[in-house]
């Protein structure tokens, strides 16, 4: 049990009609992602990312070789169970809509119906298609399709998460969100494995790296390791007046060095979501129109949403204190109160900046930084409030689930 | 358990979502009743509530069967073809629970639709006699027979071997055989010649059936003598005048004390006509027997002839007509769970239009099983051991509609016993179904869902 995933000389070859060999997708993989880490699998199209993924899910049988995936094989149910996967593309039924597809996934895991109902609400909060939870899925776009899949693929609460290509057709925001998502779950002692030819997401999540070619790992380590250049210094500092410029670059040229002074660049990434986030605040006043062009808003009115969250939040209050809810953990030092929980500013927030139309991307003059600041940590708050909720509710599933779960931790550190 | 159930569950909710099993149900709704006011079958009543039964239950059947194959395969190939498959194999589902999961999914589905167009065909041929105001007499003809479900006992089959070999002695001793032609053959015709004479009556003669295991269900009620004269020369009238005695015969034999009623019919009937006597059922014999005695008075002047197999039959009612409705039901139930085991092991394998043409070929050539069993038999004289151990086992596992038709039982009333729908259960479902559901798990085990087939 020292690795999450290990493969020993997997190997798949694509016959012909004939049986004749014709394709070799993965070719001798030796590959090892230990527990509590994100590694990515690099690669160009075509390189066996994907096949890898399904040779480890038994969606393809190997030609050679073999893959254990949590100790097991992955079509154990006792392994299955803790494996949570997207793949590719959002393959949902689509007579369902977000709800029952959310439902039905836990019912497949056995999930008690109190437990389904809280992690799904929670998941269609966390992905941010509350909303839009009552509409078949069939119709949704390709992001809300990813989100959806990606619900679904933590609906068990998994202990390892194959992600394939998860950033696919998502939003800026979306990619973001999926970002943040995987560093707080590998915070939270889970596994991630994705593929991805995105490198810039890779690099922003992953611990490790594997880049494949022809199915065979080309090169492989830990990105610092592997990206650091070490005969380059970086030095970052508020900004400074002109007299202290001069004297660092006399300090450097004593070194017999040179050195470059720039302002540092924002990340385009970083700029659209500041942007996004403050013309969702500019906008405020005109909250009552139907807007358009993000694509969750074309269904969606903000007094639509609001009201019917309203609502769905005081359901939940009234069956969380008529219910007696889910004993008190012991490690619960952090959790939030339900009631805190359920608060519905941030929610409403989180929504709210999804379904605003983003103004025409022209900069506003009065980019307050202060509002954005504080966006970020309440969605942040959020975000870790439904986490908490789905980790560490306390069902008789997942007690089973978090057993090995703290077993193997304590193995990790040995190792 | 639970992963089967959500699976059956969502199997049932896209075959309804997806319109699949609505087509069926708007086309079944408003064809049923449609039939029920348009079929006026021979004029009569019953001969209205015949037509529509039989109609009304074939059509159920036809498309529930069709419904049941669509929906089987689509369920499987879509899955597979739009890789939500992929989410699910994935998660705590073995496969065989996954094939499960939807077999059952589709025959709850079939459940209900069958319920439900069995219960409108049911109210509609109860409440057909009130609406068309039917006399008093055509109501208790129809409760005698059509509203009831009667056993038929037909005389058994006397063995003439013995006497076949005798007479062919007998003849090849004093040298009356014809020249030339083979013993099969002769013995054949003699066999033929005797089957004959025991089933006629010559002039002035009489013959008597004996009946063991006569159970009706209530001995206040009716028995029938259903028959059909054949002659060896048609009389002027084309009647036929007769003396029929009916209870049991022993009494009189041995002289013991009457203790049920033997009673006497005079009566003059077309020839090759089927009729029917009713006698009261108190007739029968404590232990079950009753005679049938059939008298040829030298009126008639011609040797009558009971054709083989209908020629005479003994009814009585033995079930009620809701009964045997229900039991018909069960065996166009029985039916639709080969089918979608069928589908089931066509989807493991085929693709959606493949595995359509080939669970509908299955299906029609189920539907002429007689006629294709027999064709085999035929033809395959010739080659025995090839044929007995490869083609023999397919076309056994064939499965047979046509021999076990509902309305085959519930338009002549006749009981469809539990006896039957027992064996039919047990070869249909338990034996060939279970082999080909077995089949599509292996099948699917060993399948690469991922790979993509071209």
């Amino acid at each position: 049990m020292e690795y999450a995933v290990e493969t020993f000389s997997l190997t798949k070859i694509f016959p012909d009609w004939w049986g004749r060999e014709k394709v070799c997708a993965v070719d001798d993989l030796n590959l090892q992602v230990r527990y509590n880490e994100v590694f990515g699998l690099l690669g160009p199209n075509g390189s066996g990312k994907t096949t890898t993924l399904k040779l480890l899910l038994n969606l393809l049988y190997p030609t050679n070789g073999k893959a254990l995936v949590l100790g097991g094989d992955s079509s154990d149910p006792q392994i299955s169970a803790r494996i949570g996967f997207m793949p590719e593309e959002s393959y949902l039924y689509r007579y369902l809509n977000a709800r029952e597809t959310l439902d039905f996934y836990g019912r497949i895991f056995g999930l008690p119906a109190k437990v389904r109902k809280t992690r799904t609400e929670a998941l269609l909060d966390m992905v941010g298609l509350k909303a839009v939870a009552n509409r078949p899925v069939g119709t949704f776009s390709k992001g809300m399709a990813r989100r959806i899949g990606l619900a679904q693929a933590l609906i068990n609460d998994p202990d390892l998460l194959i992600l394939d290509e998860p950033t696919t057709g998502l939003d800026p925001i979306g990619t973001r969100q999926i970002k943040d998502l995987i560093l707080e779950l590998a915070k939270r002692g889970k596994t991630v494995l994705l593929c991805s030819h995105l490198l810039a997401d890779v690099e922003d999540v992953c611990d490790r790296i594997a880049i494949l070619y022809g199915g065979r790992i080309q090169s492989e380590g830990k990105v610092r390791e592997l990206l650091q250049q070490t005969h380059k210094t970086q030095i970052t500092t508020a900004s400074i007046s002109d007299t202290a410029i001069e004297k660092i670059k006399q300090i450097v040229q004593d070194e017999n060095s040179d050195c470059v002074i720039t302002s540092p660049m924002d990340k385009l990434e970083t700029f659209f979501i500041k942007t996004v986030a403050s013309a969702r605040e500019q906008a405020r006043p005109t909250s009552g129109v139907v807007s358009d062009g993000t694509y969750i808003s074309d269904f969606l009115t903000a007094e639509h949403a609001e009201k019917s969250r309203r609502a769905e939040i005081l359901d939940k209050l009234v069956s969380a204190s008529l219910s007696p809810q889910a004993p008190p953990e012991p490690p619960a030092t952090e959790q939030p109160t339900p009631v805190e929980t359920y608060e519905p500013k941030p929610d409403e927030q989180l929504l709210e900046k999804l379904t605003r139309k983003p103004e025409p991307p022209k900069p506003k003059p009065v980019v307050k930084p202060q509002p954005v600041e504080s966006e970020a940590a309440r969605q942040q708050q959020n975000k870790n409030s439904i986490l908490d909720q789905l980790t560490d509710r306390s069902t008789p599933q997942s007690h089973q689930t978090d057993q090995p779960d703290k077993s193997r931790t304590g193995g990790t550190s040995d190792a | 358990m639970r992963s089967i159930w959500a699976v059956a569950t969502n199997t049932i909710r896209q075959a309804l979502r997806m319109k699949v099993a609505l087509i069926f149900t708007i086309l079944l709704l408003v064809l049923l009743p449609v039939m029920a006011l348009s079929m006026p079958g021979d004029g009569t009543v019953k001969g209205r509530l015949q037509t529509f039964v039989s109609y009304g239950l074939s059509l159920t059947s036809l498309l529930l069967c069709l419904l049941t194959i669509v929906v089987s395969i689509y369920t499987l190939t879509n899955d597979i073809k739009q890789k939500q498959i992929f989410t699910v194999l994935t998660k705590p589902v073995r496969r065989f629970q996954l094939l499960l999961g939807k077999l059952l999914g589709v025959i709850l589905l079939d459940v209900v639709l069958l319920v439900i167009f069995s219960a409108i065909i049911y109210t509609i041929t109860i409440y057909t006699p009130k609406l068309l105001n039917a006399g008093e007499e055509e109501l208790i003809s129809l409760d005698n027979e059509f509203f009831t479900a009667r056993a038929s006992l037909t005389p058994p089959k006397i063995d003439v071997t013995q006497e076949v070999l005798e007479t062919y002695n007998k003849l090849k001793e004093t040298n009356q055989l014809l020249p030339g032609s083979s013993k099969a053959d002769d013995i054949y015709v003699l066999t033929l010649r005797k089957e004959l004479e025991k089933r006629a009556v010559p002039v002035g003669r009489e013959l008597i059936w004996q009946f063991q295991n006569v159970k009706p269900l209530d001995p206040n009620q009716s028995l029938f003598i259903r028959f059909k004269y054949d002659v060896s020369v048609s009389p002027a009238d084309l009647n036929i005048y007769s003396r029929w005695v009916i209870g049991d015969d022993r009494q009189i034999k041995y002289g013991t004390e009457m203790k049920t009623p033997i009673y006497t019919f005079d009566r003059k009937d077309f020839i090759r006509t089927f009729h029917e006597i009713e006698v009261p059922a108190d007739a029968v014999a404590e232990d079950d027997y009753l005679a049938v005695g059939f008298f040829n008075p030298p009126l008639n002047n011609t040797v009558v002839i009971f054709p083989p197999d209908d020629g005479l039959e003994v009814l009585y009612k033995a079930d009620s007509f809701t009964a045997n409705f229900i039991k018909a039901a069960l065996l166009i139930l029985l039916r639709l769970i080969f089918l979608a085991c069928l589908g089931i092991l066509a989807a493991s394998f085929l693709s959606f239009p493949v595995a359509i043409l080939f669970c509908l070929m299955i299906f029609l050539t189920g539907t002429i099983s007689g006629f294709v069993l027999e064709s085999f038999d035929v033809m395959s004289k010739g080659l025995t051991g090839f044929y007995y151990y490869t083609i023999r086992p397919i076309v056994q596992l064939l499965p047979q509609f046509d021999k076990f038709n509902p309305t085959k039982f519930l338009v002549p009333a006749r009981l469809l016993s539990w006896l039957l729908l027992a064996k039919v259960a047990g070869l249909m479902v338990c034996v060939k179904a279970i082999v080909l559901l077995l089949l599509a798990l292996l099948i699917f085990t060993y399948r690469e869902v991922a790979k993509v087939i071209i």
